[in-house]
């Protein structure tokens, strides 16, 4: 194993290019989180892009840095999540796919 | 109002191949795109097999954007201390290349060029937001308020298909069928990968690495290739199993480059760019869902994608093939309707397709259950069965010649049987296995010859 450090998750997302649209293709039910046991999104977002607010006790999201995977859609225990892929022309930009 | 007798929405390897289809057949395709360029949007990891590419484009060879030729597999088990690797060469393929490593950027983009110019209107930066419906059947899509009209929509607009979607022919995803993909591009000098991966110039290989109890991930997978001066590296999961144990699949990516095998091969290799994708696995929609009143499914869309072997772009090229098909037949006879598009499996059929998405979910249940249990011996069996695709000829244009759970039980299954049934059920596998290959072989050599007969004009 060597002993260099990997990148974080925002140093990655560095290296994407993505257009930004000025509506958000990701809608959350906020109220549904509250209770939510498990919270996988959490996790499974691969640009992490779903945080918990501890001061304010509830979820935020950024549609910014999505990478349109849409797993956050399939994982979510409580349908909270509407998610579709956002306008024609917008959103992620892949060079080297 | 606007009518075009075909929309096909996607314009990735299922749309671009039946909108190509299509347009070769004279019939007026429009083909939607949401990403401003095909391609954009798409990921793979992926080596690009192109025997089904070759039906549809003969001389493709001339300007198709590849990295490099691949002429290597290697199937690759992984432990924490220590790795295990199997290398085929495949010689044939030096003289007459067949798979090769790209960029789905640049070839989804090649490929939907090309369809443009057989004909087909493309329609890019159009996300298709809605279906126009006429009772249970679908009469045009809507883009953003505008509305087209045609005689059959084919959805190829991958995992998350609004076409699927909105027919209800798509229902619901569980999290335990799909795979989530994390990639990323590594840029490392042409030589050093040279040097490193033994090859020489404009030659690949491919690694499908087996990994097994390196991380909290009791198994999971991941492939490395080589571009011209960069490397892909992607790993997958089950995203049930992400949840299940609280896991960031990224983090994963960077524990398994900190691997000692791993880091041999593309230590000090930087990030060109980081991707992420999401993949059905294993028979994400039934047969009959496939198709319906004035709608066909293909590509990822109808989960009609080869995720074991890792050749999704031809199986999604050979459906798009096949949909254009069906299409044809029901351009002749002007009836759009469910009966008439249910075709499509007897064209499905035809090709190994339908036998893949009726057998892949079994066969991805048990690569799931029999690694964990098993453990390596497992991985090693599924690594060479991968191999006797590649050593065979690499395509899904005809039926496989053997059933692939005949093969599982030769190779591991009759291990679990008591020794003595074991000598006669074995015998009659063997025996039974004889005369489908004898049909199948004889089916195949017919196939090519009414392809070639069929595909003259064309060529000349």
């Amino acid at each position: 194993m060597s002993g260099k450090t990997s990148l974080s998750i925002d140093d990655k997302m560095a290296t994407v290019k993505i257009k930004i649209d000025k509506d958000a293709h990701i809608i959350v039910k906020k109220e549904r989180c509250q209770d939510c046991p498990t919270r996988p999104c959490l996790v499974i977002c691969t640009a992490e892009n779903y945080k918990w607010d501890e001061k304010r006790d509830e979820l935020v999201f950024n549609y910014e840095g999505c990478l349109e995977c849409g797993a956050c859609r399939i994982i979510c225990p409580r349908d909270a999540i509407e998610w579709s892929y956002p306008r024609g022309g917008f959103g992620v930009k892949y060079r080297f796919g | 109002m606007d009518k075009v007798t075909c929309i096909v929405v996607g314009a990735g390897p299922a749309g671009s191949a039946c909108a190509l289809a299509l347009a070769q057949k004279g019939i007026e395709t429009v083909l939607f795109e949401r990403g401003r360029v095909p391609g954009e949007k798409n990921v793979s990891s992926f080596v690009l097999y192109t025997a089904e590419l070759k039906r549809l484009i003969p001389d493709f060879r001339k300007d198709l954007p590849v990295e490099r030729t691949v002429v290597r597999t290697d199937q690759v088990l992984l432990e924490q201390h220590d790795a295990k690797a199997l290398k085929s060469y495949n010689y044939r393929w030096v003289d007459d290349p067949l798979a090769f490593t790209a960029f789905r950027r640049r070839f989804d983009a090649w490929f939907a060029k090309k369809a443009v110019d057989a004909g087909v209107q493309l329609m890019s930066g159009m996300k298709v937001t809605d279906l126009i419906k006429d009772g249970d059947r679908v009469v045009g899509v809507s883009v953003g308020g505008e509305e087209l009209y045609a005689d059959v929509v084919v959805g190829a607009d991958g995992f998350h298909s609004i076409v699927g979607e909105k027919t209800g022919l798509v229902k619901s995803w569980k999290p335990e069928r799909c795979l989530l993909a994390v990639k990323e591009v590594l840029d490392l000098p042409s030589h050093v990968i040279n040097e490193r991966f033994q090859l020489t110039d404009g030659i690949a290989c491919e690694q499908g690495i087996y990994c097994y109890h390196i991380n909290d991930l009791d198994v999971f997978s991941a492939t490395l290739y080589t571009n011209m001066d960069s490397v892909s590296l992607a790993v997958f999961a089950r995203l049930d199993e992400l949840q299940k144990k609280n896991i960031q699949l990224h983090g994963e990516l960077d524990r398994l480059k900190q691997h000692s095998y791993l880091d041999s091969l593309i230590k000090g290799a930087t990030l060109r760019e980081y991707q992420a994708h999401i993949l059905a696995d294993g028979g994400r929609v039934k047969p009959k869902s496939l198709y319906g009143n004035g709608v066909l499914l293909c590509g990822e869309a109808g989960g009609i994608t080869a995720t074991e072997t890792g050749m999704g772009v031809p199986t999604c090229i050979l459906s798009g093939m096949m949909a254009a098909e069906t299409i044809e037949d029901a351009v002749k006879k002007q009836d759009f309707s469910r009966r008439s598009l249910k075709n499509y499996l007897k064209y499905l059929d035809s090709t190994a397709l339908l036998d893949m998405v009726h057998k892949s979910r079994k066969e991805s249940d048990y690569y799931a259950s029999a690694a964990r249990s098993e453990g390596p011996r497992e991985m090693e069996a599924a690594a060479d069965i991968y191999n006797q695709y590649w050593e065979k000829d690499v395509t899904y244009l005809s039926k496989s010649s053997f059933s692939i759970m005949v093969e599982f039980y030769l190779r591991i299954g009759q291990y679990r049987v008591p020794g003595l049934l074991r000598w006669p059920l074995t015998a009659l596998v063997k025996l039974s296995r004889f005369p489908v290959r004898l049909v199948e072989a004889i089916k195949k050599r017919l196939r090519k010859r009414y392809y070639e007969w069929k595909n003259q004009p064309v060529n000349r």
